[in-house]
């Protein structure tokens, strides 16, 4: 169990003597002041070096759930915006609902999902994708709104059923509003997954965990670091991955 | 900005002055089913039976002083995000700042996608700043970036022709931002000071790892100790307590908008 240490606090006493310890170890000598800050940074890439394949490891499992859940959220997002856009009651209320799950705060959801599944992944899994769907349905909603009426009415006066106009006038002409919210929704579901590791979760949360539990010993910096730094470069690393699909996937008449 | 849709459908922006004015009943909706879900937790932590650790978490001066606690670090932080981001957002759009506006941007969505955990783990491990303050430090840091996009997109959504026609009324470049442009950005604005207190209240959450207090502290003793009874009621109050929080900001948001938007 890498998650939650102690009461909050109670690991500050017995760690300020390996402070002490440790600042002796590491101090520089006398009088050098720039190879201070050289030997730090050096000393985090030699830590991130060391583990490079608890490192990988935790980033492929990161980037693993979350695109479990933004898939899922992006599935059922979408579904919910086009069975809801056309009345504005069922509108409201999808987006209403949804806002309403963005708002409970992650730790609370982790913890009463845990009630329900269990610890491990699908409590992380079930969250993520509850987090994720605001962002989809509003944009989902917004796009197809957004889709110039006329458009829709020649396409049923060439004759389309109402599924062809949606699949094939409707859905591409919103899409890339609806990439976007999908887009949104992984940034936002990057950062909550680190929140998953007090539920056993997977991912970098590990690792600020780990580090938080051992507040005042030197790892715990470099222990924290990376695990902010390996977030931050899964959300990169999606933003480029669906700049990519944007490209792809919009339609040749749009670009 | 990564963002490509129309501005109205700006997904990073929180909506605002799409909704109806509620009825008053209508206001009165969500807290009753709250009041419900407390009534219903009140009720089932009652029937059990608490042995003597659960019975240290589980009392009314525990869990009020939890309560308390939490609502000052929300109300603390939101105050203080407001009082930072709106004047920044006000300096960010005035022409003499245009030019650095993007990379800031850059940077301040870069920013967003560290994880609030992160922000206050780092605290806490490298500048061993840990309490009440801290979490207040680590809240501001993450919230201060919504409100300072909806403000600066709330400004800048400004019709530009009625600024035009301010200063062809003799309105100085104070007035016409005090009395035109602010007003008409108030309801993005307010949008974003909502969107910071939703996330203040759930990052406050988190502040019990770093010995701020609030609702997290439950949770966490439930963890450490084994007890999910003590977990449970921690999340529930704490997911109640957000849910009220938020509606009673779009209560605010309702009645604060400019009449005539």
């Amino acid at each position: 169990m890498t998650a939650p240490g102690g009461p909050p606090g109670c690991e500050r006493v017995p760690c300020s003597g390996i402070v002490g310890a440790d600042q002796r170890r590491r101090s520089p000598p006398v009088g050098s002041e720039a190879p201070t800050r050289g030997a730090t940074t050096l000393d985090f890439v030699d830590f991130v070096w060391d583990r490079r394949d608890d490192v990988l490891q935790r980033g492929i499992e990161h980037i693993g759930v979350v695109a479990v859940s933004v898939a899922l959220s992006a599935v059922l997002g979408v579904l919910l915006g086009v069975l809801s856009y056309r009345s504005p009651t069922a509108r409201t209320a999808a987006i209403a609902v949804t806002g309403a799950f963005l708002t409970i705060p992650s730790f609370a959801l982790f913890v009463l999902l845990l009630g329900i599944v269990g610890l491990g992944t699908t409590p992380v899994v079930i969250a993520l994708t509850m987090y994720g769907l605001l962002p989809v349905v509003r944009n989902t909603v917004t796009g197809l709104l957004s889709v110039d009426p006329a458009v829709v009415e020649s396409a049923q006066g060439m004759g389309l059923s109402r599924w062809q106009r949606l699949r094939r006038i409707e859905l591409p002409l919103a899409w890339p509003i609806v990439l976007t919210g999908i887009r949104v929704s992984t940034v936002i579901l990057v950062g909550i997954a680190a929140i998953g590791a007090v539920v056993n979760g997977p991912g970098y949360g590990n690792l600020i965990f780990t580090g938080l539990a051992r507040v005042g010993a030197p790892v715990a910096v470099d222990l924290v670091l990376t695990g902010i730094v390996g977030v931050v470069v899964v959300a990169v690393l999606f933003d480029a991955v669906f700049t990519l699909l944007g490209k792809l996937t919009t339609s040749k008449g749009l670009r | 900005m990564t963002v490509s849709a129309p501005a109205g459908a700006d997904p990073l922006v929180s909506a605002a002055g799409d909704r109806p004015r509620r009825a008053w009943i209508g206001w009165l909706a969500l807290p009753a089913v709250l009041a419900l879900v407390c009534l219903g937790l009140w009720l089932y932590v009652g029937s059990q039976p608490l042995d003597s650790i659960e019975a240290r978490s589980l009392n009314a001066s525990t869990i009020s002083e939890a309560v308390v606690r939490h609502v000052q670090l929300t109300a603390v932080s939101t105050v203080l995000v407001v009082g930072l981001a709106v004047p920044l957002g006000i300096l960010l759009t005035r022409p003499f700042t245009r030019r650095f506006r993007g990379a800031l941007l850059t940077v301040a969505n870069i920013g967003q996608a560290v994880p609030t955990i992160g922000v206050l783990a780092l605290l806490a491990v490298a500048f061993l700043f840990l309490g009440f303050w801290s979490a207040v430090v680590g809240l501001v840091l993450y919230a201060v970036l919504p409100v300072l996009r909806n403000t600066m997109v709330g400004l800048e959504q400004v019709d530009p022709t009625v600024l035009e026609a301010g200063r062809g009324m003799g309105l100085s470049t104070g007035q016409v931002l005090r009395r035109l442009e602010l007003p008409l950005a108030v309801p993005v604005i307010l949008a974003g000071v909502r969107t910071a207190l939703v996330i203040n209240v759930g990052t406050a959450t988190l502040a019990a790892y770093i010995n701020g207090g609030g609702l997290g502290t439950l949770i966490v003793a439930g963890f450490s100790t084994n007890r999910f009874l003590v977990s449970l009621t921690g999340a529930v109050l704490t997911a109640v307590l957000a849910l009220f929080v938020d509606h009673l900001a779009g209560v605010a948001e309702d009645v604060l908008r400019p009449k005539g938007l």
